[in-house]
């Protein structure tokens, strides 16, 4: 159809060529005039003059065009609307199909709201039982009441809250085991003193989460009073025994990103240099942990030693009593010809952290997810001035995050036996008590109590900012693919995260927190995430110039003058 | 039986008869060869109970590599880092019968416990990345392409009791690995004395990475002796061959570039016709070297290590018995009974060295070359291989596998893991035997083919094969090339990808009367060929791009403009709208029409 309307035209306008043609015949003569007439009319349908309009003649004879038919004119608005319609509903789409990246849906304000500590302010009860046989029970009602009154009235944390009960009624020496795990961290035991005891004193059991209370008779708690002096003391005993654990909180909320707004506790609850030292030098958490212990000689002897069974002596109580929040696997090396990074007998400060011959001392890290604590035994003379006015020498030292390394003098023998190694041990012990970020104060058992509930709130708070991390970075970079696999683990953390918040301070609680952890911090660390394609602005162009634009000026000509003749149509009209 | 076998077997022979002896035990074996080189085999093993092993408990296992045998599952484990070529034809049968060798680049194989073959995958891929952190090699690069299970070629070394059904052996090859420095550093580091004491304080990597053949190994296999608790063994051999007069070359101080040795230390063939002073053919290799091991390795060998059993002598050497040797003090020397080997047991503190003077050809005491080296045996076959045919399609792959003994067959395992972009004609396979007359063609026993898959594993190709004595079998097979994808291509492709060594396992001879040579299985390897595919140029789409878009703008701009636009006489269009051409006319004439008048005004 198209073709014959371009016939039409083109015959038209041949046929206005052959009159131009036979008006202006340049080399016409005399006879040949009709002959050359004939020959144009015949060949009517063909130019044959190419050099007929380079006349400079015949522009003065321009005419209008024929004018155009409505049906003609309607047909080219379609074809152009068709071509159009065609690029927008079927080019754009695919091209938009083809080039975008896939982004998985992230609930990013549920993620922001627990990076912002909206959705879960951490609060951890903590259950203290009150056991005092010498009271009858409305004594003892009245006896927490007051207590608790006082204990509210003490400066705190808001997300520590300190809840004092009556104990059950149960023999306490017998239950010993299922109060720990009824999650009570504490028990007070109340004893009435004899005559002679005047103040009230108080002694934490060694071995269990005792705090005995011996006060005079005279403090006896009457009813019917608002305070008392035995209450006063109860509070202020109980707060003191927190107060580690409430500091180790508060620096957590510090440096999480939740407490942008809760910045003063800082300030207020005596964060000091050293305390954040202490805090920072501990390992992140894990289930597991894999211990090495290194023996490093200089020279070829000792080339053995009775490491398994000083482990088994020294190290094997402290590890029997982590088991609940760790686990541990031990491995042991000997390494001869191992030369310090410092050579020089007294080690200065300076000199401790050059020490560990890193290059050359095999101590990578061990296989598998667990993190490896290092515990190197150097068999060498030297000696750490501490400082140079003092004259204290020490022997070990603790590396953060990474371990620690003792200095002894070597035996006599090539074989090391395990009564050697006891002190070295013993330090080591202690030295993985800190690493594992135990507060430093109270039995052993209430440290790790303590420990649970500190490390459960870590990690939550540590999965929180993980979160709020990755929710920025997806904002950041809109460029960067979200494979449904992130999505997946930000939704489990998030699920993980929730049961962790409800059950704040049991070791359900650090479980929970510890799987919202590694799921948050996978989701982040996401290995096709990382390498995000990167395309040039300049490549874009060099790919796409070479067909958009060709293809791309016709058809926006097109549109414009035909938008054009539509105006004009329409100025035409009224 | 100790007459007819050559001093490098010494070490295998004490390992077979006192292997509990110790738990660490090490020592060099020196062998000049023919052509001026001196092979050098460097050995160290130690052994840990399995109890010990178990309970995490390493003193002389090293622990980074233990640790990565317990975590997969690894019960036996053999690594190879290989360079150079070993030039059977003069320098004669290989060290440890070819055992502790690899193809060029590196080779590793294991036997790991796991239930199932996927399990077994993944526990390869985890060990193959440790060991990659562990050696500073690419070996994270042997995927699922480059690991075959060997059916016929590899067998297990150690005793692995009756729990043999769950173990699986996966092979892996990296052909294109360059070994240098960083994989002899934590390979010293896995010994006990670090380089820092005995034989392997000689071992430096300017020397090693410039011998003429070296390979690294390691075998970590567990060993059951009767009545004695199982113990796992690790053993690190490294075996090279040094060109004496290459290694003795000092140490360049400031100036790094060899010079020529000036005109009267060159050696000259006196017997040439043309030989006169100012003319000299070199008579390479015709007098023997003199040298010592400092001048040799480029350092004295510093005591022994305390570890070793003091009894057994720490450095060896294997030649005649006239050959003089001189030593550093205090080292005493055991002669070996069958006369072709001597050992010394090293002071332990202090300096050692051995010095080898030049022996006089003339004079009294004449020595000839019979006295200098010891004849290298012959090895069992010879093999080499290339490739054939031309162009950028197809190509053929030749071996050809010689028998030199006059009256044994070989029978072997020839074993060839090719990429899968190597794609064989299986029907092509054929091999001809020449040599012996009236010897048929099929000598080919059983064939165990798994074709590649693209893009997801390699061909697996193993033969058995029997060569008859005295012959020469020509393996061909043709193969095509195929045209890989864009981003398959590795930074350098017009190098050409490497295709690694095909493995020939000898097996142990039947025969009642055979040598003890050939009751054992011993190994040879190819080198590994170097295959150029069909390389596209890599600014190719953007050509194709550029080229598509502009037919297609062509196609689409013509075909809409004829839709589109309407058609008058040339006549009938307005004024200046003949495109461009009349654009352009009308601005000409206006141009003109305006320095007319400019010029009329100036008149």
């Amino acid at each position: 159809m198209s073709s014959s309307t371009a016939r039409n035209r083109k015959d038209g306008s041949a046929i206005s060529e052959a009159d131009v043609t036979t008006s202006s015949m340049p080399f016409g003569r005399g006879s040949d005039t009709d002959i050359a007439n004939t020959a144009a009319a015949a060949a009517a349908t063909e130019p044959i003059a190419p050099n007929s309009d380079s006349t400079s003649t015949e522009t003065s004879k321009r005419k209008p065009p024929p004018p155009e038919q409505p049906s003609h004119m309607f047909r080219r608005s379609l074809i152009i609307a068709s071509f159009w319609l065609v690029v927008l509903c079927l080019g754009v789409p695919i091209w938009w199909k083809t080039t975008t990246i896939y982004r998985a849906n992230l609930p990013l304000d549920q993620m922001m709201s627990w990076a912002d500590g909206k959705s879960c302010s951490p609060v951890l009860p903590i259950r203290i039982a009150l056991a005092s046989p010498d009271l009858n029970e409305q004594e003892t009602q009245h006896l927490i009441s007051i207590t608790q009154r006082s204990l509210d009235e003490m400066p705190g944390l808001p997300s520590f809250q300190l809840r004092l009960e009556a104990a059950a009624q149960t023999s306490l020496d017998d239950n010993l085991e299922s109060h720990d795990s009824n999650h009570i961290p504490l028990v007070l035991r109340l004893l009435q003193g004899n005559k002679t005891v005047s103040i009230p004193t108080s002694s934490l059991h060694t071995l269990f989460p005792i705090l005995e209370i011996t006060y005079p008779p005279s403090l006896r708690p009457a009813p019917e009073t608002i305070s008392s002096g035995l209450a006063t003391y109860i509070a202020a005993q109980i707060h003191e025994t927190f107060a580690e654990e409430q500091s180790i909180l508060s620096y957590f909320l510090a440096t999480s990103t939740i407490s942008s707004d809760r910045q003063q506790h800082s300030s207020q609850y005596g964060i000091d240099e050293s305390f954040s030292k202490r805090m920072t030098r501990s390992m992140k958490y894990s289930g597991t942990y894999h211990l090495t212990f290194s023996l490093f000689t200089s020279g070829s002897s000792p080339s053995s030693w009775d490491i398994e069974s000083a482990i088994n002596q020294y190290m094997k109580p402290v590890l029997d009593m982590l088991k609940p929040i760790h686990n541990f696997t031990i491995d042991t090396q000997v390494q001869l010809y191992a030369v310090p990074g410092v050579q020089s007998q007294v080690l200065t400060k300076e000199d401790l952290s050059s020490f560990i011959n890193a290059a050359e001392w095999p101590l990578s890290p061990s296989i598998g997810g667990a993190p490896t604590i290092n515990f190197a035994i150097y068999m060498g003379n030297q000696t750490i001035s501490l400082n140079s006015a003092e004259e204290t020498t020490s022997q070990s030292w603790l590396v953060p995050q990474w371990g620690s390394v003792y200095l002894l003098s070597p035996p006599a023998a090539t074989h090391v036996p395990a009564e050697f190694l006891k002190q070295p041990v013993l330090t080591f012990a202690s030295h993985l008590l800190s690493l594992l970020g135990t507060p430093q104060s109270g039995s052993l058992s209430m440290r790790l109590s303590t420990l649970t509930r500190v490390r459960s709130v870590d990690m939550l708070l540590r999965a929180s900012s993980s979160l709020g991390s990755l929710a920025r970075l997806s904002l950041a970079l809109p460029s960067i693919s979200i494979p449904s696999s992130v999505a997946e683990g930000v939704a489990k953390s998030i699920h993980h995260l929730e049961l962790a918040c409800s059950t704040l301070g049991s070791t359900d609680s650090l479980e929970h927190a510890r799987i919202a952890e590694t799921e948050a911090e996978r989701a982040f660390f996401e290995k096709s995430m990382v390498g995000q394609l990167y395309f040039p602005d300049e490549h874009k162009i060099a790919v796409y110039l070479p067909l958009l634009g060709p293809v791309g000026v016709p058809l926006v000509m097109g549109l414009i003058t035909e938008l054009k003749a539509w105006k004009t149509k329409r100025q035409q009209k009224p | 039986m100790m007459t007819s076998l050559f001093s490098y077997l010494i070490p295998l022979f004490l390992f077979f008869s006192n292997v509990f002896a110790s738990d660490y035990h090490e020592q060099l074996n020196l062998k000049p060869l023919p052509q001026s080189s001196l092979l050098a085999s460097f050995n160290f093993r130690s052994n840990t109970t399995l109890s010990q092993f178990e309970a995490h408990n390493f003193r002389y296992f090293p622990r980074s590599l233990g640790q990565i045998l317990q975590h997969v599952g690894t019960r036996e484990l053999h690594l190879r880092f290989s360079l150079g070529r070993w030039d059977a034809e003069s320098w004669g049968a290989r060290p440890w019968d070819g055992t502790k060798e690899g193809g060029t680049g590196v080779e590793l194989w294991a036997w790991l416990e796991a239930d199932t073959e996927e399990q077994a995958d993944l526990k390869w891929l985890t060990l193959t990345n440790a060991l990659s952190g562990l050696f500073c090699a690419s070996l994270n690069f042997i995927d699922e392409t480059r690991t075959t299970r060997p059916v016929m070629s590899f067998q297990p070394e150690g005793d692995h009791g009756s729990n043999l059904d769950n173990l699986h052996l996966l092979h892996g090859v990296l052909p294109h690995e360059i070994v240098c420095t960083e994989n002899l550093t934590p390979f010293l580091k896995l010994l006990p004395c670090k380089g820092k004491a005995g034989i392997s304080s000689l071992l430096d990597g300017h020397k090693l990475f410039d011998a003429s053949w070296q390979s690294m190994a390691i075998d970590v296999r567990p060993v059951c002796a009767q009545g004695q608790e199982c113990v796992l063994q690790i053993e690190q051999t490294i075996d090279m061959v040094l060109d004496i007069e290459r290694s003795k070359r000092p140490r360049a101080q400031g100036n790094p570039i060899p010079r020529p040795p000036p005109g009267h230390d060159l050696k000259c063939n006196a017997t040439k016709p043309y030989h006169s002073g100012d003319t000299c053919f070199p008579s390479d290799f015709a007098e023997g070297e003199d040298w010592s091991i400092d001048q040799i390795f480029g350092k004295f060998l510093r005591g022994t290590c305390p570890l070793t059993d003091p009894n057994v002598p720490a450095v060896c050497i294997h030649v005649p018995e006239r050959r003089d040797i001189f030593t550093t003090a205090n080292a005493v020397e055991l002669k070996n009974s069958d006369g072709l080997s001597r050992c010394y047991q090293v002071p332990s503190e202090g300096e050692f060295s051995m010095i080898l003077p030049r022996m006089s050809r003339e004079g009294d005491n004449a020595k000839t070359i019979a006295d200098e080296t010891v004849e290298p045996e012959t090895p069992l076959l010879y093999a080499e291989r290339s490739l054939t045919g031309h162009g950028q399609e197809r190509g053929g792959v030749q071996s050809i596998l010689t028998n030199p003994s006059p009256d044994t067959a070989v029978e072997f395992v020839y074993m060839e893991s090719l990429p899968w972009f190597m794609r064989i004609y299986l029907h092509t396979l054929k091999a001809r035997v020449e040599g012996a007359p009236g010897v048929k063609d099929d000598i080919i026993e059983e064939i165990y083919y798994r074709p590649a898959l693209d893009r997801a594993r390699g061909t697996q190709l193993e033969l058995r094969v029997r060569i008859p004595p005295a012959s020469i079998v020509f393996l061909t097979y043709d193969f095509e090339k195929s045209i890989l994808r864009y981003t398959e291509y590795p930074p350098d492709a017009n190098r050409g990808f490497d295709v690694a060594a095909s493995i020939i396992t000898i097996l142990p001879s039947t025969s009642p009367g055979a040598p003890p040579l050939r009751l054992r299985i011993s190994n040879l390897r190819t080198t590994s060929l170097l295959l150029s595919l069909p390389t596209p140029d890599f600014s190719m789409p953007y050509n194709v791009i550029i080229f598509t878009s502009t037919a297609i703008a062509l196609a689409f701009g013509g075909l809409y403009n004829l839709l589109v636009r309407r058609f008058v006489g040339a006549d009938e269009s307005p004024e200046g709208a003949g495109g461009l051409k009349g654009k352009l006319a009308f601005l000409v004439k206006r141009l003109s029409a305006k320095f007319k008048g400019a010029k009329v005004r100036t008149e």
